[in-house]
């Protein structure tokens, strides 16, 4: 009897471990929980206020409307995002609605084949989708197809403390040049650090980088350099452009790798740095810190650059629905993404987004207005440059601009560890 | 029948046991094995088959000598400040002198094991903060401003200031493998030293450390391996490893390698070195074990 007892047991020990590895499955089709409620699974980016309470009042805004929906949300800033959204993509547990970069960033996840074609919901829904703009369709379109819905719209200048260029007779550069002049004239006047960013950031780094690129370099060579099956990254007028990224890191100081970007974005509505380069998603929050009166400049041109002076570094952002997405995700796609709510979004955090109608001078404020202008007239919009290569490729330049920041690094180095990411991926 | 039970019973009590280990130990471990001669990412649905490629990136690949030799210097540091400086701890809260505010101190150094790395993390990012830092405050005042740096953004710092951290967190665990050995001590052996005229420290050379020999060799072995693996400080603290790759370890570059750079395959190459390492330390613990048996 006993011993019938052990193998009973044992046996039972078994079952429960499949058991085990069987309710995982179960919830991912996640449907017919408590309540028979339908589950949505929501990831976005903004674990940061104000963007995370707004989404937390959407979500509870969505289930009040509609009792049979249950959304469970996970948020992680930027960088960890990017990495957790490939960990969920490899292991087949894709959320229904996540937000997600443009180009290449959104390219590498619909490779996956993973995301659903959102095609349907702009012919299906056609007083919906004429809210949207077409322009910035472009970016979540891949052989023909819509695989995003846009929903943010984003430009990076240099925001500067109109004050402080005032006191000590500082005008808006007109080139690089002249603004490595201003910068020098800054530091002498006292601005121990007259630009700062946050390096230990790599996407801010990317940023600067993808910009001086664009402007110093040929965009015949960016546009074969950017495609991995191509990219060789040889031209010299590199050295240039990362010397020029160099010169900028040495008026931010030895404190620059150390912080992060929210850090230095801090110092700079504080009054402390007069110049920093930044998204105009930023704009609210610059504004909601301190009394900066705040003023933008495009990233200068080079006397020398060969690249379109007047382009705008910046992308949409917007959300992909998983390919098992149920119809209330469509529904709470279209509920956020809806003139109503992007109103409100734009009110409560200042940034832009890509629906017609919803930056107003009722929910913007002037800098955002004024920045919602500049997007739009841009002659040319070039994507981060994260999103605009391989990742290998914008890794290793976002970790050489940082060892490069420390002086560890020339220019050379640099570029020749970029030079072999590049014929890794050409074969 | 019975008889077939019988011989079938241990192997039945061993099965779930097996299992377990087969399952998510094993079969990963092989896996790892077959993936490291493929070339694939997080998105892609298919694999090529590029043999021994991913090899020979990793004879090329300069980050891995910076890694390694960053996890040399977790070793070395947390051998002479986990094991060194634990057993001394141990040994003076062991002492009778302190008997009574010992228990308090137990506390106190053990309090770090139980709190989450990723919180101390966070709260040793405020302390080594360039402007705000407690760190950089506190030298101040003390009148050794001159030696205040933002220590998580230079090359020279970043490595050791990591370091520090998992100093801070693990000597409290080390030092109480000690306090147990040290308990185990028969107090005769005190008692007859201190008869014979030992002084403190002659007890503490003669009788204390032999009698904890083996508990070194076990701390030793554990802050070694443990030191291949360390992942989460330079991912949180310096955000993998940075300012460039000066703070990077094997694992964070594993890591970024699988899932930032999308090299799954690389990875995994990666994966194998670490492996590698880990288990011929593991062979040198087996050896070591049996030596200290002998005595």
């Amino acid at each position: 009897m006993k011993r019938f007892l052990l193998i009973i047991v044992s046996i039972a020990m078994i079952v429960s471990l499949t058991a085990c590895g069987g309710s995982t499955n179960q919830g991912n089709s996640g449907s017919s929980d408590t309540e028979n409620k339908v589950v949505i699974n929501f990831f976005h980016r903004w674990p940061n206020e104000p963007r995370n309470t707004y989404f937390n009042e959407i979500i509870s805004e969505f289930e009040e409307l509609n009792p049979h929906v249950k959304i469970n949300v996970d948020r992680v800033l930027n960088d960890p995002y990017k990495e957790k959204i490939r960990v969920l993509i490899a292991s087949e547990d894709l959320p229904h609605i996540f937000t997600s970069w443009s180009d290449s960033f959104a390219e590498n996840i619909v490779s996956s084949g993973k995301v659903k074609d959102v095609n349907y919901l702009f012919e299906d829904d056609k007083e919906w989708a004429s809210n949207i703009m077409k322009s910035q369709l472009r970016a979540f379109t891949f052989d023909n197809k819509v695989y995003g819905v846009p929903f943010t719209i984003d430009g990076k200048a240099f925001f500067y403390n109109k004050d402080i260029f005032l006191e000590h007779g500082i005008e808006v550069p007109k080139t690089f040049e002249d603004f490595i002049g201003s910068l020098e004239k800054l530091k002498n006047e006292g601005y121990e650090t007259p630009l700062i960013e946050g390096l230990s950031d790599a996407w801010a780094i990317s940023h600067y980088m993808g910009t001086i690129f664009q402007r110093v370099l040929d965009p015949e060579i960016l546009d074969k350099d950017y495609n991995p099956q191509t990219g060789e990254f040889t031209h010299p007028d590199y050295i240039t452009a990362l010397n020029a990224f160099k010169t900028l890191t040495d008026y931010m100081g030895d404190v620059a790798t150390a912080i992060d970007h929210e850090t230095a974005r801090n110092m700079f509505a504080n009054g402390e740095v007069p110049v920093m380069y930044m998204q105009f998603a930023e704009i609210k929050m610059v504004e909601d810190i301190g009394n900066v009166s705040l003023g933008f400049f495009d990233f200068p041109p080079f006397e020398e650059g060969k690249g379109n002076p007047t382009a705008l570094t910046g992308a949409p952002e917007g959300f992909m629905l998983g390919k098992n997405a149920p119809k209330e995700a469509e529904e709470f796609l279209k509920f956020i993404v809806s003139k109503e709510n992007a109103y409100k979004f734009t009110k409560v955090t200042g940034q832009l987004t890509a629906v017609e109608g919803a930056v107003t001078p009722s929910s913007a404020s002037n800098h955002s207005l004024e920045a919602y202008d500049i997007i739009l007239k841009a002659s040319q919009t070039v994507p981060w440059f994260d999103n605009a290569v391989n990742i290998s490729i914008a890794d290793a330049f976002m970790r050489g601009g940082q060892s490069m920041a420390i002086g560890e690094m020339t220019a050379e180095d640099v570029l020749k560890r970029v030079q072999e990411e590049a014929a890794t991926l050409r074969k | 029948m019975k008889k077939v039970t019988k011989t079938m019973e241990p192997y039945l009590f061993m099965l779930p046991c097996f299992l377990m280990l087969f399952i998510f130990i094993f079969l990963p471990l092989i896996q790892n094995f077959i993936n490291s001669f493929y070339d694939f990412n997080a998105f892609s649905p298919t694999r090529t088959f590029v043999g021994f490629d991913n090899f020979r990136i990793l004879l090329r690949d300069k980050v891995i000598v910076t890694a390694l030799t960053n996890n040399i210097r977790y070793a070395i540091i947390s051998v002479i400040f986990q094991v060194f400086v634990g057993l001394i701890l141990a040994a003076i809260l062991e002492d009778n002198i302190f008997r009574k505010v010992a228990p308090f101190f137990r506390v106190v150094y053990f309090m770090p094991v139980v709190i989450s790395i990723s919180v101390i993390c966070l709260l040793f990012s405020f302390i080594y903060h360039p402007q705000i830092g407690l760190l950089n405050n506190f030298l101040k005042l003390i009148g050794l401003g001159s030696l205040a740096k933002p220590w998580l953004g230079l090359s020279s710092s970043a490595p050791y200031a990591v370091i520090a951290v998992s100093q801070w967190q693990s000597i409290g665990y080390i030092m109480i493998l000690f306090i147990v050995a040290m308990q185990k001590i028969p107090k005769e052996l005190y008692e007859a030293a201190e008869i014979d005229g030992a002084s403190k420290l002659r007890q503490f050379f003669s009788v204390t450390i032999p009698q904890v020999r083996e508990m070194i060799f076990v701390t030793t072995l554990i802050t070694i391996t443990g030191s291949m693996l360390v992942f989460n400080e330079p991912y949180i603290l310096t955000k993998g490893g940075g300012p460039g790759t000066s703070s990077i370890t094997m694992a964070v570059h594993m890591y970024q390698s699988g899932f930032f750079r999308d090299r799954m395959g690389y990875a995994s190459a990666l994966a194998i070195i670490i492996f590698a390492i880990t288990a011929i330390l593991a062979v040198i613990q087996l050896q070591l074990f049996k030596s200290g048996k002998e005595d």
